[in-house]
Protein backbone atom coordinates (compact mmCIF):
# COMPACT_ATOMS: atom_id res chain seq x y z
CA UNK A 1 0.00 0.00 0.00
CA UNK A 2 1.27 3.45 -0.91
CA UNK A 3 1.88 6.24 1.60
CA UNK A 4 -0.94 8.75 1.96
CA UNK A 5 0.06 12.02 0.23
CA UNK A 6 -2.63 13.90 2.20
CA UNK A 7 -0.33 13.62 5.24
CA UNK A 8 2.21 16.07 3.79
CA UNK A 9 2.39 18.99 6.22
CA UNK A 10 1.10 16.94 9.16
CA UNK A 11 2.71 17.92 12.47
CA UNK A 12 3.14 15.29 15.21
CA UNK A 13 3.26 15.89 18.99
CA UNK A 14 6.34 17.58 20.45
CA UNK A 15 8.48 15.27 22.59
CA UNK A 16 11.19 16.02 25.18
CA UNK A 17 14.73 14.73 25.31
CA UNK A 18 17.12 15.29 28.19
CA UNK A 19 20.83 15.04 27.37
CA UNK A 20 22.76 12.83 29.83
CA UNK A 21 26.51 12.78 30.35
CA UNK A 22 26.81 8.98 30.24
CA UNK A 23 24.77 8.85 27.01
CA UNK A 24 27.21 11.29 25.40
CA UNK A 25 30.09 9.09 26.57
CA UNK A 26 28.43 5.97 25.19
CA UNK A 27 27.80 7.62 21.82
CA UNK A 28 31.33 9.03 21.54
CA UNK A 29 32.79 5.62 22.43
CA UNK A 30 30.74 3.92 19.71
CA UNK A 31 32.27 6.29 17.13
CA UNK A 32 35.83 5.89 18.46
CA UNK A 33 35.98 9.61 19.28
CA UNK A 34 39.10 10.95 20.99
CA UNK A 35 38.11 14.55 21.89
CA UNK A 36 38.47 14.51 25.72
CA UNK A 37 35.52 16.87 26.14
CA UNK A 38 33.13 14.09 25.07
CA UNK A 39 34.08 12.11 28.17
CA UNK A 40 34.81 15.02 30.53
CA UNK A 41 33.49 14.90 34.10
CA UNK A 42 33.08 18.67 34.44
CA UNK A 43 31.26 21.59 32.84
CA UNK A 44 33.38 21.35 29.70
CA UNK A 45 31.57 18.17 28.57
CA UNK A 46 29.95 18.52 25.13
CA UNK A 47 28.36 16.08 22.68
CA UNK A 48 29.72 15.07 19.25
CA UNK A 49 27.70 16.55 16.35
CA UNK A 50 25.79 13.40 15.38
CA UNK A 51 24.95 12.57 19.01
CA UNK A 52 21.62 14.11 17.98
CA UNK A 53 20.93 10.86 16.09
CA UNK A 54 20.13 9.30 19.48
CA UNK A 55 16.87 11.26 19.73
CA UNK A 56 16.04 12.31 16.18
CA UNK A 57 16.14 9.36 13.77
CA UNK A 58 14.19 6.56 15.45
CA UNK A 59 12.31 8.65 18.03
CA UNK A 60 11.43 11.32 15.49
CA UNK A 61 9.71 8.76 13.27
CA UNK A 62 7.91 6.76 15.98
CA UNK A 63 4.64 8.68 16.01
CA UNK A 64 4.52 8.93 12.21
CA UNK A 65 5.01 5.20 11.79
CA UNK A 66 2.25 4.54 14.34
CA UNK A 67 -0.17 6.78 12.44
CA UNK A 68 -2.54 4.39 10.59
CA UNK A 69 -3.46 7.19 8.14
CA UNK A 70 0.13 7.48 6.87
CA UNK A 71 0.52 3.87 5.75
CA UNK A 72 4.16 3.33 6.74
CA UNK A 73 5.43 -0.26 6.35
CA UNK A 74 8.53 -2.13 7.48
CA UNK A 75 10.28 -2.48 4.09
CA UNK A 76 12.36 0.67 4.43
CA UNK A 77 15.89 2.01 4.40
CA UNK A 78 17.44 5.26 5.60
CA UNK A 79 18.08 7.10 2.33
CA UNK A 80 19.67 10.36 3.36
CA UNK A 81 20.12 12.63 6.33
CA UNK A 82 20.73 16.31 6.95
CA UNK A 83 21.50 18.06 10.22
CA UNK A 84 21.83 21.79 10.75
CA UNK A 85 23.27 22.71 14.15
CA UNK A 86 22.08 26.18 15.13
CA UNK A 87 24.08 27.00 18.22
CA UNK A 88 26.56 25.55 20.66
CA UNK A 89 27.12 21.79 21.00
CA UNK A 90 24.71 19.99 23.32
CA UNK A 91 25.73 19.56 26.97
CA UNK A 92 24.61 17.30 29.82
CA UNK A 93 21.39 18.64 31.31
CA UNK A 94 20.14 20.28 28.11
CA UNK A 95 16.43 19.61 27.60
CA UNK A 96 15.16 19.72 24.05
CA UNK A 97 11.64 19.99 22.67
CA UNK A 98 11.40 18.28 19.27
CA UNK A 99 8.52 18.57 16.80
CA UNK A 100 8.28 16.24 13.76
CA UNK A 101 6.56 17.29 10.56
CA UNK A 102 6.07 15.49 7.24
CA UNK A 103 7.83 17.69 4.70
CA UNK A 104 7.18 15.65 1.57
CA UNK A 105 6.14 12.31 0.09
CA UNK A 106 7.34 11.52 -3.42
CA UNK A 107 7.66 8.44 -5.62
CA UNK A 108 10.50 7.39 -7.88
CA UNK A 109 10.24 4.10 -9.72
CA UNK A 110 8.79 1.52 -7.34
CA UNK A 111 9.95 3.33 -4.20
CA UNK A 112 8.52 6.14 -2.10
CA UNK A 113 10.51 8.85 -0.33
CA UNK A 114 9.23 10.24 2.96
CA UNK A 115 11.00 13.36 4.26
CA UNK A 116 10.58 14.08 7.96
CA UNK A 117 11.61 17.51 9.18
CA UNK A 118 12.33 17.70 12.89
CA UNK A 119 12.77 20.99 14.68
CA UNK A 120 14.46 20.87 18.10
CA UNK A 121 14.65 23.86 20.43
CA UNK A 122 15.97 24.30 23.97
CA UNK A 123 13.01 23.91 26.31
CA UNK A 124 12.24 27.06 28.22
CA UNK A 125 14.34 29.52 26.23
CA UNK A 126 13.04 28.34 22.86
CA UNK A 127 16.54 28.87 21.48
CA UNK A 128 16.98 26.83 18.25
CA UNK A 129 19.22 23.78 18.73
CA UNK A 130 19.04 21.81 15.51
CA UNK A 131 17.03 20.88 12.47
CA UNK A 132 17.06 17.29 11.23
CA UNK A 133 15.80 16.24 7.81
CA UNK A 134 15.44 12.48 7.50
CA UNK A 135 14.62 10.75 4.21
CA UNK A 136 13.16 7.27 4.57
CA UNK A 137 12.86 5.16 1.43
CA UNK A 138 9.88 2.80 1.43
CA UNK A 139 10.65 -0.05 -0.92
CA UNK A 140 8.21 -1.28 -3.54
CA UNK A 141 5.07 0.58 -2.45
CA UNK A 142 4.92 3.38 -5.03
CA UNK A 143 1.70 3.53 -7.04
CA UNK A 144 2.35 1.96 -10.47
CA UNK A 145 0.86 2.82 -13.83
CA UNK A 146 -2.31 0.85 -14.32
CA UNK A 147 -2.75 0.46 -10.58
CA UNK A 148 -5.57 2.98 -10.53
CA UNK A 149 -6.12 6.70 -10.42
CA UNK A 150 -3.59 7.18 -7.65
CA UNK A 151 -0.86 6.78 -10.26
CA UNK A 152 -2.04 9.78 -12.26
CA UNK B 1 43.73 26.27 12.02
CA UNK B 2 42.62 27.73 8.75
CA UNK B 3 41.08 25.95 5.79
CA UNK B 4 41.50 26.89 2.13
CA UNK B 5 40.00 25.68 -1.14
CA UNK B 6 41.58 22.40 -2.19
CA UNK B 7 42.51 21.32 1.35
CA UNK B 8 42.05 17.60 1.98
CA UNK B 9 40.93 16.69 5.52
CA UNK B 10 42.61 13.94 7.53
CA UNK B 11 40.54 10.88 6.59
CA UNK B 12 38.92 8.42 9.01
CA UNK B 13 39.28 4.70 8.23
CA UNK B 14 37.21 2.08 10.02
CA UNK B 15 36.42 -1.60 9.65
CA UNK B 16 32.81 -2.39 10.55
CA UNK B 17 32.01 -5.50 12.59
CA UNK B 18 29.26 -7.03 14.73
CA UNK B 19 30.85 -5.23 17.68
CA UNK B 20 30.83 -1.77 16.04
CA UNK B 21 27.25 -2.39 14.92
CA UNK B 22 25.97 -3.49 18.33
CA UNK B 23 27.73 -0.57 20.01
CA UNK B 24 26.21 1.89 17.55
CA UNK B 25 22.75 0.31 17.92
CA UNK B 26 22.87 0.81 21.68
CA UNK B 27 24.32 4.31 21.46
CA UNK B 28 21.82 5.52 18.87
CA UNK B 29 18.76 3.53 19.93
CA UNK B 30 18.36 2.06 16.43
CA UNK B 31 17.88 -1.67 17.04
CA UNK B 32 16.95 -2.69 13.50
CA UNK B 33 18.23 -6.32 13.37
CA UNK B 34 19.39 -5.71 9.80
CA UNK B 35 22.52 -4.30 11.44
CA UNK B 36 23.53 -7.25 13.64
CA UNK B 37 21.31 -10.34 13.17
CA UNK B 38 22.73 -12.52 10.36
CA UNK B 39 19.57 -14.63 10.08
CA UNK B 40 17.25 -11.62 9.75
CA UNK B 41 19.68 -9.79 7.47
CA UNK B 42 19.94 -12.89 5.29
CA UNK B 43 16.29 -12.45 4.36
CA UNK B 44 16.12 -8.68 3.79
CA UNK B 45 19.62 -7.26 3.30
CA UNK B 46 20.65 -6.15 -0.19
CA UNK B 47 24.05 -7.77 0.48
CA UNK B 48 22.64 -10.96 2.03
CA UNK B 49 24.20 -10.16 5.41
CA UNK B 50 24.25 -7.52 8.15
CA UNK B 51 25.15 -3.98 7.11
CA UNK B 52 26.34 -1.01 9.17
CA UNK B 53 23.90 1.74 10.20
CA UNK B 54 23.89 4.59 7.72
CA UNK B 55 24.15 6.86 10.74
CA UNK B 56 27.37 5.10 11.81
CA UNK B 57 28.97 6.16 8.52
CA UNK B 58 27.60 9.69 8.98
CA UNK B 59 28.96 9.74 12.53
CA UNK B 60 32.44 8.79 11.35
CA UNK B 61 32.20 11.53 8.72
CA UNK B 62 31.32 14.05 11.41
CA UNK B 63 34.29 12.82 13.51
CA UNK B 64 36.56 13.79 10.62
CA UNK B 65 34.81 17.16 10.24
CA UNK B 66 34.97 18.04 13.95
CA UNK B 67 38.69 17.25 14.01
CA UNK B 68 39.24 19.62 11.07
CA UNK B 69 37.00 22.35 12.48
CA UNK B 70 38.59 22.47 15.94
CA UNK B 71 35.73 20.68 17.70
CA UNK B 72 32.01 19.96 17.43
CA UNK B 73 31.13 23.68 17.65
CA UNK B 74 32.80 24.12 14.26
CA UNK B 75 30.44 21.71 12.49
CA UNK B 76 27.46 23.74 11.22
CA UNK B 77 25.70 21.47 8.74
CA UNK B 78 26.08 18.01 7.26
CA UNK B 79 23.97 16.43 4.57
CA UNK B 80 24.67 12.90 3.30
CA UNK B 81 23.11 10.26 1.10
CA UNK B 82 23.62 6.60 1.94
CA UNK B 83 24.32 5.52 -1.62
CA UNK B 84 25.31 1.85 -1.10
CA UNK B 85 25.23 -0.55 1.85
CA UNK B 86 28.33 -1.04 4.04
CA UNK B 87 28.62 -4.80 4.74
CA UNK B 88 29.97 -5.74 8.18
CA UNK B 89 33.61 -6.76 7.89
CA UNK B 90 34.40 -4.26 5.14
CA UNK B 91 36.74 -1.32 5.73
CA UNK B 92 35.57 2.17 4.78
CA UNK B 93 37.49 5.41 4.45
CA UNK B 94 35.75 8.76 4.96
CA UNK B 95 37.31 11.75 3.28
CA UNK B 96 36.63 15.41 2.61
CA UNK B 97 37.85 18.17 0.31
CA UNK B 98 37.28 21.90 0.80
CA UNK B 99 35.54 23.30 -2.30
CA UNK B 100 34.73 26.85 -1.14
CA UNK B 101 35.46 29.24 1.73
CA UNK B 102 33.28 32.25 2.40
CA UNK B 103 32.86 34.43 5.49
CA UNK B 104 34.87 32.02 7.60
CA UNK B 105 32.79 28.99 6.59
CA UNK B 106 34.22 26.17 4.46
CA UNK B 107 32.10 23.98 2.19
CA UNK B 108 33.42 20.41 2.24
CA UNK B 109 32.49 17.66 -0.20
CA UNK B 110 32.53 14.42 1.78
CA UNK B 111 32.54 10.78 0.75
CA UNK B 112 32.82 7.28 2.16
CA UNK B 113 34.41 4.52 0.12
CA UNK B 114 35.06 0.82 0.61
CA UNK B 115 38.39 -0.73 -0.37
CA UNK B 116 36.90 -2.07 -3.61
CA UNK B 117 35.92 1.48 -4.59
CA UNK B 118 32.21 1.20 -3.72
CA UNK B 119 30.92 4.60 -2.66
CA UNK B 120 28.71 4.12 0.40
CA UNK B 121 28.22 7.77 1.36
CA UNK B 122 28.28 11.06 -0.44
CA UNK B 123 27.47 14.52 0.83
CA UNK B 124 28.27 18.10 1.70
CA UNK B 125 29.20 19.85 4.93
CA UNK B 126 29.65 23.40 6.17
CA UNK B 127 32.30 23.83 8.84
CA UNK B 128 34.16 26.78 10.41
CA UNK B 129 37.23 27.50 8.33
Amino acid sequence: MALNPAKVGAVYPTYRYEVAREKIREYATALGESDPRYTAEGDDCVAPPTFVAAFTITRGATDLFADPELGAHPALVHGSQRFVWHGRPLRPGDVLACTPRIASITARGRNEFLVIELDCVHEGSGEPALTAETTIVFLGSAPQDGAGEAAA
Amino acid sequence: MSLAVGDVLDPVTQQSSLVTSVMYAAASGDYNPLHYDPEFAGQVSPTGGPIAHGMYSMGLTSRMLAAAAGGPEGVLELQVRFSKPWPLGATATFSGTVTAVEDGVATVEVGGELEDGTRILTGTARIRA
